[in-house]
């Protein structure tokens, strides 16, 4: 039984991982957390669905998800055009931004609201069963593949922010955007390619969200949440830190939900959080997403 | 002597409402060591601010004969790279990627690997360090990896912005002899500096602004010679011009 549940808890916890990766990875080149993200998460929820029914026989789902996730990139970089970038030539003060995100997020999940109601849609079943053995122990078959979806993306994101030329710009703005300028980096497209990855990463999530739960205007800024939780116990734009909390977020929701029930979880995961923050303010990476020299 | 690579003519640079550059012409001869010398806000670090466009400007630069870009990024990708002033290296990042971030313009892995190893072979000390976080290098070493990151982008024109700031006098020689060594490489070499002395013995050519103006100009030699020059800027403090209380980088 533990094992199953440990299986489930880094399956949550690795698509928390993509959501809370999305929002660092903003944050640690922005320095604002970037609300809209929820909203973004829910619009590609929608546009994956009504994507997966259009077409009969249902397109596999890799290719729904790389749809949902260009929809992401799209999304993403609209509202960049329409609330961040004027901000941006302006200089303006955080604060700005932060109001810009979350009217953004109250935005979409509104529109959403009005086009599709409140109702939940469930998203079409991929398997034909639900579960599969190896030995004999059970696994839910959506958990593993979102299991193996999620760490697959975080891997490629990982390398790519890691070993390559355009990840090493976009750590070199999120240090300083004026001495990469010397570099010969355009922060603006860097900017602006910060927010196609956050975008890409809230369409993939949106998807697998929806897969596992199911399709509802809220559901990307419940998710966000979590998210949010994870990169500030991770270390507010770290994004290794991100992904380890993400997942012992998503194993200690789901052994806390199982021993004591989906009401008090909550309860227990936000009152840790708050202990943690007192404790190690920080965030596990130990550095605040080092301020700018 | 050679060719002028840069011509400044009547450029200004203003602050809001306050100019801080008022109509400065200069020229800077290619594969020279060119000096901008003169007082603690003069506005020399201005002058080059606006040559790599990170500060917005009036009047015309022309290089290489053709009108330079006012968009900083740009600036790099035609050849002429700054090393700021306090030497912004990027802490939280290794050694190694510093360096590859100055590469940034260069597209041929070849070439990238040459000029790193070219780096290593001049300062040993960065290849011992190369996976350590740069951040935790002493200053003089973060100078040398500034110098080496800009030079990583093979540029046709290095502006150095006060190499020699906070650092102890031997090591200081050593950053001069190297600006020489760079210099003699091929590459210009525009140097704002407040040791004036230790400039004007370094330099070919040397401008004194005061003020936002050009109030002199004429080979490091001859300057050194000038009475004026010698009254002002290497005067009876002249080896105390390094004074923490004022050039303490922000």
């Amino acid at each position: 039984m533990s094992i199953q549940l440990l299986i489930s808890g880094i399956s949550l916890g690795a698509v928390y991982a993509l959501v809370a990766v999305g929002f660092a990875v903003v944050f640690s080149v922005m320095k604002f957390s970037n609300f809209a993200h929820g909203g973004m998460i829910s619009a590609c929820a929608y546009a994956a669905f009504y994507f997966q029914r259009a077409f009969t026989p249902p397109p596999p789902i890799y290719i729904t998800i790389l749809f949902s996730a260009a929809f992401g990139v799209l999304l993403s970089l609209v509202i960049d055009t329409i609330a961040y970038r004027r901000l941006r030539t302006k200089q303006s003060p955080n604060i700005y931004y932060f109001l810009a995100s979350i009217t953004m997020s109250i935005l979409i999940v509104n529109f959403l609201t009005i086009f599709y109601g409140k109702n939940l849609y469930a998203f079409p079943p991929i398997f034909s069963s639900t579960t599969f053995h190896i030995g004999s122990i059970r696994f839910s078959s959506m958990d593993t593949l979102i299991l193996l979806i999620s760490l697959g993306i975080l891997a490629i994101l990982v390398f790519f922010i890691d070993k390559t030329r355009v990840g090493l710009a976009i750590r070199s703005v999120a240090i300083n955007p004026q001495v990469s300028k010397l570099m010969g980096i355009n922060p603006d497209v860097t900017i602006m390619t910060v927010f196609a990855i956050a975008g890409a990463l809230a369409g993939i999530s949106g998807v697998l969200l929806a897969m596992k739960l199911s399709v509802y205007p809220t559901l990307g800024s419940q998710m966000m949440i979590k998210g949010f939780v994870a990169s500030v116990i991770g270390g507010l734009g770290s994004l290794s830190g991100a992904i380890i909390a993400a997942i012992f977020l998503g194993i200690f929701e789901i052994f806390l939900t199982f021993y004591l029930g989906s009401l008090s979880t909550p309860i227990v995961l936000f009152g840790a959080m708050l202990v943690f923050l007192a404790v190690r303010p920080s965030g596990i990476a130990g550095r605040f997403a080092q301020e700018k020299v | 002597m050679a060719d002028n690579i840069i011509e400044i003519r009547d450029m200004k640079v203003k602050y809001g409402v306050h100019e801080a550059v008022h109509g400065v012409c200069m020229d800077i001869a290619e594969g020279a060591i060119t000096a901008i010398i003169g007082s603690n806000g003069a506005g020399k670090t201005t002058i080059i601010n606006a040559l790599s466009g990170t500060v917005r400007r009036e009047g015309e630069i022309h290089y290489k004969g053709k009108p330079l870009t006012p968009k900083a990024h740009r600036v790099v990708h035609e050849g002429i790279v700054q090393v700021p002033e306090g030497r912004r290296i990027f802490p939280g990042l290794s050694v190694e990627e510093n360096l590859l971030l100055g590469a940034y313009t260069i597209r041929d892995r070849k070439l990238i690997e040459k000029l790193l190893k070219d780096q290593f072979r001049i300062f040993p000390r960065l290849e011992e360090r190369r996976k350590q976080d740069a951040g935790t290098l002493s200053g003089g070493e973060q100078q040398m990896l500034a110098i080496s990151r800009g030079l990583m982008s093979n540029p046709r024109v290095l502006m150095l912005d006060e190499p020699s700031l906070g650092l102890a006098p031997v090591i200081v020689d050593d950053v001069f002899k190297h600006i020489q060594r760079i210099r003699d490489e091929g590459v210009t070499v525009i140097l704002v500096e407040q040791n004036a002395k230790k400039s004007l013995c370094t330099c070919d050519y040397s401008y004194v602004i005061e003020n936002g103006r050009k109030v002199m100009e004429g080979k490091g030699q001859d300057l050194l010679r000038n009475d004026e020059v010698n009254r002002v800027y290497l005067g009876a403090d002249r080896d105390c011009q390094w004074d923490p209380m004022q050039d303490t980088p922000q």
